[in-house]
């Protein structure tokens, strides 16, 4: 159950989306437009096919991420977060809250850039539809939850902006999206095995290149899911009252 | 409410301290804020000011010292005794001003729907923005928005209110109205406690205390302020510059 003030930012957060329209607009529009251009570059389909699973896991790290940790910055340099942390509510609140409330808009960008991905990039698959979603979901919340942890640290937007590619595109290379980690060094497999989008990539590629069940790419659901509380815990202790302003 | 005697102060900050990296803010201060007035923190860029309020709501904790407010040290428990209204409008812009107002009533855990919408509305005319109450807050003017930040400040109805230089970027006909809308809050037995750098909203308070540096040089009503400075007619200006060199005067 989420906590009744949880909820309270929750809704606000949709609230504020909703009424902010272009916003809305983007955000269905940009990822659709990001995998068509990616989708025309590859006149091979069967190409397509093998990396499809990796840029929806990607496109949902990257979208999720960069939407929570902004919109978290924002909270903060518009000085709300000041009056928030003057409140009542308590820091697990505000996490919790976050999450929720960009859980739902994440969720709907992934459903259609994942129904776009299959039905207009005409992209093949095996395994079930849901356990596809079931999986962008676990991914969503680890980074919606790592958007949170990540302005955590950053004091204004420019701040923000560095943590985005080095946050983003260390994963996009170490993670299996364009080479497979097995051909490269030994260390950078390991650090590879620190990063999330390692295991949303091959969970994901399990599931719709290999046909295989949510159960079978149970370790890397649950490491998934793992990173997602960790990362939630820190972030609610990093957001100090002390560190509002 | 926490029931305490009719004389026990609102606040009590004893020999508090606290610095950014080494810089001292706030410098062995001492103070108390009687309760049901409007108390003004006076003082230039840089006195603490600020700095001062966000120890009394609990953003920061001194170094050293001790802070209460209501008898109380301030912590999460007790933030639903206050208001605060911090120096940024520090509102939802794209919301409009009912869901700002109604989101702080949330938070601030007024469960009941019916008693929520009769605050809500309450504070919202006190402001006298009801007309514009569907308004998004982006499309309202700077006093506006100062008009319905307050109203986010004061819709659980706390008995003491923290209000962080509320008239800075006013013009004199708001700055007026603002003062009546304090007036009517000490009325309800609120105590205000107001930083403020200009020494107009200075003459609205019951009761002054001046900070230079990170400590109060002088305190007490704003006649007994301007009558300290021994010049008949002294304004509250006067009285600021003469507490100054006499700080300045017993230093060196």
């Amino acid at each position: 159950m989420i906590p009744s003030q949880a909820f309270t930012i929750a809704t606000r957060i949709i609230n504020q989306l909703i009424r902010d329209r272009r916003t809305m607009v983007l955000i269905v529009v940009v990822p659709l437009v990001v995998m068509t251009l990616i989708g025309l570059s590859f006149p091979e389909g069967t190409v397509l096919d093998y990396i499809a699973p990796a840029l929806l896991a990607t496109m949902a790290l990257f979208f999720s991420f960069l939407l929570t940790g902004i919109s978290f910055l924002r909270e903060r340099s518009q000085g709300t977060m000041e009056r928030l942390m003057a409140s009542p509510v308590s820091r697990l609140d505000i996490v919790v809250g976050y999450l929720f409330g960009f859980f739902i808009f994440a969720l709907l960008q992934t459903l259609i850039v994942v129904l776009f991905t299959i039905y207009a990039l005409d992209v093949t698959y095996q395994g079930d539809l849901w356990q596809i979603f079931i999986f962008q979901i676990v991914i969503i919340t680890a980074a919606v939850n790592l958007g949170i942890f990540i302005s955590t640290f950053a004091r204004n937007e420019f701040q923000m902006v560095q943590f985005i590619p080095l946050i983003i595109f260390p994963q996009i290379f170490l993670c299996g999206v364009i080479w497979p980690v097995e051909q490269m060094p030994n260390y950078l497999q390991w650090l590879s095995k620190i990063l999330p989008l390692t295991y949303g990539v091959d969970g994901l590629r399990d599931i719709m290149l290999a046909g295989k069940s949510l159960l079978d790419v149970g370790f890397e659901l649950a490491v998934l899911v793992g990173f997602a509380v960790v990362i939630s815990i820190i972030a609610a202790f990093t957001l100090r009252r002390g560190a509002a302003g | 409410m926490v029931k305490r005697g009719p004389t026990a102060p609102a606040v009590e900050v004893d020999k508090a301290s606290f610095s950014y990296n080494n810089i001292k803010a706030i410098d062995e201060l001492s103070l108390q804020v009687p309760s049901g007035i409007s108390f003004g923190l006076l003082g230039p860029n840089g006195a603490g000011k600020t700095t001062l309020i966000r120890l009394l709501v609990g953003l920061l904790k001194p170094k050293s010292g001790s802070v209460r407010i209501l008898g109380k040290t301030p912590s999460r428990k007790t933030a639903h005794l206050i208001g605060y209204m911090p120096q940024l409008h520090s509102l939802y812009t794209e919301l409009s001003v009912i869901q700002n107002v109604d989101f702080f009533a949330r938070v601030y855990q007024l469960s009941d729907k019916h008693q929520r919408a009769q605050r809500v509305e309450e504070a919202i005319r006190l402001v006298d923005m009801w007309q514009r109450r569907k308004d998004s807050v982006l499309r309202l003017s700077g006093g506006m928005r100062q008009r319905v930040s307050l109203a986010c400040a004061i819709v659980h109805n706390p008995p003491l209110l923290f209000l962080d230089e509320p008239t800075v970027g006013l013009d004199p006909e708001l700055r007026v109205t603002f003062w009546e809308h304090f007036a009517t809050l000490t009325k309800q037995g609120i105590t205000l406690v107001i930083s403020s750098h200009t020494m107009d909203d200075a003459a609205h308070c019951d009761r002054l205390a001046f900070m230079r540096d990170g400590k109060v040089i002088a305190r007490g009503t704003p006649s007994e302020l301007q009558q300290a400075t021994g010049k008949p007619g002294a304004t509250l200006e006067d009285a600021f510059l003469y507490f100054i060199h006499r700080e300045d005067r017993s230093d060196s």
